[in-house]
């Protein structure tokens, strides 16, 4: 195919990392305008992307195939469904922003942006795989980058956790430091994080091996094994729990979370925006083109685990956000208990709770970039994160507080942003199989209104403390542009969410009939009922995606599961 | 047993490679004896000449396909061992070229130095040939004997000469131990090439004899529980020498190995498994854990190399062709990333003179290129993509579940994340630490292309593989007849489509 757009949304952040090598460090501003033109040819390729995927042909579109090691099976092979285009605008929207969030880092400028520019790509990437192999590549390079850019460019987190070594210097080399929850400097932070994702990454590994072991179709092509490779039995219960439990340790599920708002917290701002924002998603993404594509009958079986586990998720994530003092705690916090109404819309596998799933991930990508861009220009104005020190910075800094306020009705999901659209079709979604976790989800909602307007009080009003008499606003319009980007996005996209709504139900309805139509092993002599269902499917085939009533399917599907 | 000792022109040809390098350390020699005023470094590019022509020759033979056997068995031209050669090659001409800072701090003997190199090189690539026990003694010996004088080069210095004592020592052992279990096999079959005991029935004296042959080869390539002398040797020798020693000995090392265990012992494979696996599972969890402790750089690679070899034996274990391009393949990309480490090791240590992992503390700040080097190098031989050692260490897990080695697996995943550990504690101190004496460093000129050959290919096996897995895959192809798929360690139930 002739059609290199993945090519370019992939590779110019990867060129623009190796363009900036040979650029001299002491030229901030050259090194700044290659990132950007990098990310910006990223993101006007991804929004070229976005817009000419063809919701009516769905499938996998704009591949690319190239035959990279015949002896391992491996292909580099690319493409983008309706799962994977979205979430590809927001890592290219996020970057874009990141780039510009980052302006005004004065130390080691050029590193910064090649780990930023390598991290962003890597996770661009992984939503393009269509190869395993590749997948886990992807997967694995963008958790590096991480390390060197929160321990370089990160900072202390304060607040939250009474620090008994200030400079934390004998913790940040004992061996026994994974233990030690006591230290919270970013270099415990950063290697937290590194360490537990790479342990996450192994364990999928190994599902990911058994998977290709095992199909023995001596391949790493996803739609290969989608159509091909069979798995029963305790085999396939092992390579779902290795999948599911390496994937969500990223995204994170509720037991392996507590990386997660460490890590948002000590990171510089571009780099918490790119983290919340899309690393997170990789593990949903990673879920359902894993498990979900070529386990479908297990992960109809084992979903509930995701539906047990999501309801921690979201109210011990809320009510840490409540009671967390940094703001960036307060953000992290609440992406790992957002992370959770993801998991709610996966595990209820109905065509309009995975889509709103999906739309959720882009949703939340812009709301908790937006937040953690802000947090980061509050922090780089007062050298603060303290909510209680902090407080009337609104008079300082009128522009940054109304993008604050946007920020926060996007995050609660308010109308008008796409969060609410996300939002309101995950909930609806899952009530028929899960009410009580739909419940438990709204309850959280109220909870996020309470943390975050908590932190909108005590970051821009009430009385000012004279010391931070001196914060700037966010004036020059590279400071405004990410922020108004962002904002810009999240309301079109929620006025408008037709095109948006069309691109994802191309790409989950199929996964969710697949999933709820996949007929058991143990049933596959009672060909009567496999005959019926095929009609059915065909029927509602005929329907349009939205007219379509997915509870239906769900309901006749999903009995024999709970 | 007479041995056909009549040598035509065309069976010479077969050893040009080893012909032209034993010419090549003569002319190196009897320049530094004729021309005492000549600066040293000019001896280090004649041998780096040299060995360049050595290179192309094998080249050739690989492109040409050159194969044949001289001396009744004795020495084989394959692919393997011309894989092995350039291997080795490549390796003595990156060590050369690091080496030439060093051996300027030397206060005598620099000339000898490079001499020893070459002939320390030539005993490997007559280890890559040899085709029977007694070629493996002598070449064995042969290549250990440079080694020896190269660790206790550094003469006014006591780790430097403890560690030869060591190496001496326990080489000296190593070597009676590799004798009577030659004999042992010899006395039990009456045979030496190893295609030919392949037919051997299994007695008690072959496997013992074997056990000892495994130690010997076990104590070369530095396989936990025969890797007492790897710190401290490591620690006390010269750096260069170590690099040169963590490297192409492993490698010759392993090309024994896989003739001995591929083509003599196939037959016997179920029962060698097992024996692979312990040493391997030993190997990587002892070499990462206690890796974490060191405080010196040098003793940290020393125990990443342990583990390193773990990894490789995986794909020994696997005893399959596959697991044979494994090892080809991972070799390989341990060459470019750990020779790369040491190079920055020593160009970091001819600028500080330290070697201690706190000194390395703001290198990011004083020289940008060698911190990011040695992160390039050092998340390769973690094993993170798109770097060679990712690939390598996929390789050879592919190689591992397909024989359905699990456990093995399993382990060698763990021990990824062990090793991310400490090798990202030195990423640490180079970057995020603020250094103590912040005057910027500058890299001489054959240091920096020794670095730039190390991440070009550490980038391009790990971006674009397949030539080179090709070429593996090519270099193996006398295994395909040997490995018997049937005798894997897992019953044939679990294994639907064989290996």
């Amino acid at each position: 195919m002739a059609d290199y757009t993945l090519l370019y949304i992939l590779f110019a952040p990867f060129l623009g990392a190796i363009v900036l090598l040979f650029v001299p460090n002491r030229q901030a501003l050259q090194v700044r305008l290659v990132a950007a033109i990098a990310a910006g040819i990223s993101l006007l390729a991804s929004f070229y992307l976005f817009f000419a995927y063809d919701p009516v042909k769905g499938g996998f579109q704009f591949v690319q195939r190239f035959e990279w090691s015949k002896e391992l099976g491996i292909a580099f092979y690319l493409g983008v469904d309706g799962i994977g285009t979205p979430l590809v605008l927001a890592s290219a929207i996020l970057l874009f922003a990141g780039i510009f969030i980052s302006w005004h880092i004065k130390d080691r400028t050029k590193e910064f942006y090649i780990f930023l520019l390598i991290l962003a790509a890597a996770t661009i990437g992984v939503f393009m795989s269509l190869d395993l192999f590749f997948l886990y590549f992807f997967y694995e390079m963008s958790v590096l980058p991480m390390y060197v850019l929160l321990g370089v460019w990160g900072s202390h987190t304060k607040g939250y956790l009474e620090m008994k070594d200030p400079e934390g210097l004998k913790q940040r080399d004992s061996v026994g430091f994974i233990f030690n929850f006591a230290a919270n400097s970013k270099e415990y932070a950063a290697m937290k994080l590194t360490l537990f994702l790479s342990a996450g990454a192994v364990v999928a590994l190994l599902g990911i091996l058994l998977i290709y072991k095992f199909s023995g179709l001596h391949t790493f092509d996803i739609l290969v094994l989608r159509e091909q490779a069979k798995f029963s039995g305790n085999l396939a219960t092992i390579i779902w729990l290795l999948v599911f439990f390496g994937f969500a340790s990223i995204a994170p599920i509720w037991p392996l979370h507590s990386w997660s708002p460490v890590g948002h917290a000590a990171a510089p701002a571009a780099t918490s925006m790119l983290h919340a924002g899309v690393l997170m998603k990789l593990g949903h993404f990673s879920i359902i083109r894993v498990a979900f594509e070529i386990l479908p009958e297990t992960t109809r079986e084992l979903m509930p685990i995701a539906a047990f586990l999501c309801v921690f998720s979201i109210i011990y994530g809320g009510f840490v956000a409540y009671y967390a003092k940094d703001t960036k705690y307060v953000i992290g916090y609440s992406s790992s208990s957002h992370m959770g109404y993801v998991f709610l819309g996966m595990a209820a596998l109905d065509y309009i709770s995975l889509s709103g799933a999906v739309l959720y991930m882009f949703a939340h990508a812009l709301a908790t970039g937006m937040l953690f861009a802000m947090a980061g220009w509050v922090y780089d104005q007062t050298h603060s994160r303290d909510i209680p020190s902090l407080g009337g910075l609104v008079n300082r800094m009128p522009f940054v507080a109304g993008c604050f306020l946007v920020a926060c009705m996007a995050s609660i999901g308010m109308p008008g942003t796409v969060n609410f659209i996300a939002e309101v079709m995950i909930l609806v979604g899952s009530w028929n199989r899960y009410p009580f976790q739909v419940i438990v989800a709204v309850v959280g909602i109220v909870l996020t209104m309470a943390y975050l307007f908590r932190m909108m009080r005590g970051l821009f009003y009430g009385p000012m403390d004279s010391q931070y008499s001196h914060a700037h606003d966010a004036v020059a319009w590279y400071d405004r542009l990410p922020l108004l980007l962002m904002i810009a996005c999240s309301i079109t996209f929620g006025i408008f969410p037709g095109h948006f709504y069309n691109v994802i139900r191309a790409g989950t309805d199929p996964l969710v009939s697949r999933i709820m139509q996949v007929v058991p092993l143990a049933a596959q002599n009672g060909d009567a009922l496999r005959v019926t269902r095929d009609a059915s499917r065909k029927q509602a085939d005929n329907v349009s995606p939205v007219a379509r009533h997915p509870s239906l399917v769900t309901r006749h599907e999903g009995t024999n599961d709970l | 047993m007479t041995f056909n000792l009549t040598l035509s022109g065309s069976d010479l040809l077969l050893m040009l490679p080893e012909l032209l390098l034993t010419v090549w350390l003569c002319v190196v020699l009897i320049v530094d004896f004729a021309m005492p005023r000549l600066p040293k470094d000019r001896l280090a590019y004649l041998s780096v000449g040299g060995l360049a022509a050595v290179l192309l020759n094998l080249i050739w033979f690989d492109r040409a396909d050159v194969t044949g056997t001289l001396f009744a068995n004795m020495f084989v031209v394959d692919r393997l061992a011309v894989f092995f050669k350039i291997m080795i090659v490549a390796a003595t001409i990156l060590v050369v070229l690091i080496s030439v800072d060093y051996v300027r701090k030397f206060r005598f003997f620099k000339g000898e130095y490079y001499f020893l190199v070459l002939m320390s090189a030539l005993g490997m690539m007559f280890m890559a040939s040899a085709n029977d026990l007694l070629s493996v003694f002598i070449t064995l010996e042969f290549s250990t004997f440079g080694f020896y004088v190269l660790v206790a080069y550094l003469r006014d210095d006591v780790a430097s000469n403890e560690a030869g004592l060591k190496f001496f020592i326990l080489g000296v052992f190593v070597a009676g131990v590799l004798a009577y279990g030659i004999s042992l096999v010899f006395g039990e079959t009456g045979k030496l090439v190893f295609s030919d005991i392949a037919a051997a029935q299994p007695t008690t004296g072959l496997v013992i004899g074997f056990l000892l042959i495994f130690a010997a080869l076990g104590f070369k390539i530095g396989a936990v529980p025969f890797h007492s002398w790897i710190p401290d040797t490591y620690h006390g020798a010269p750096t260069p020498v170590t690099a040169f020693l963590s490297i192409a000995p492993k490698g010759a090392a392993f090309a024994i190995l896989l003739r001995m265990f591929m083509v003599s012992l196939a037959t016997l494979k179920p029962a060698w498994v097992l024996l692979l696996v312990g040493a391997s599972i030993l190997s990587m969890t002892y070499g990462n854990i206690v890796a974490i402790a060191q405080k010196n750089i040098k003793r940290l690679l020393a125990y990443s190399g342990i583990a390193q070899i773990g990894n490789i034996l995986i794909g020994l274990a696997a005893g399959t062709k596959m697991g044979g391009d494994a090892i080809l393949f991972y070799l390989l990309t341990y060459l470019f990333a750990n020779l790369g480490a040491f190079a920055v090791v020593i160009a970091v240590g001819n600028l500080i003179q330290s070697d201690e992992i706190e000194d390395y503390s703001g290198l990011n700040r004083r020289s940008p290129f060698l911190a990011m080097a040695m992160l390039v190098f050092l998340l390769s031989l973690a094993g993170v993509p798109p770097l060679a050692g990712f690939i390598g260490k996929l390789y050879i897990f592919v190689a591992a579940i397909n024989e359905g080695l699990y456990t093995l697996l399993i382990v060698g995943l763990i021990n990824i994340v062990i090793s991310m550990y400490y090798y990202l504690i030195v990423v640490k101190k180079m970057y995020i630490n603020e250094p103590i004496d912040p005057s910027p460093l500058y890299v001489s000129a054959p240091m920096k292309a020794v670095i730039y050959v190390g991440l070009a290919g550490t980038l391009i096996l790990g971006v674009y593989p397949r030539p080179f897995i090709d070429w593996a895959v090519s270099a193996t192809l006398m295994f395909s007849q040997f490995a018997a798929p049937a005798a894997s360690a897992v019953p044939p139930a679990v294994l639907p489509f064989g290996g």
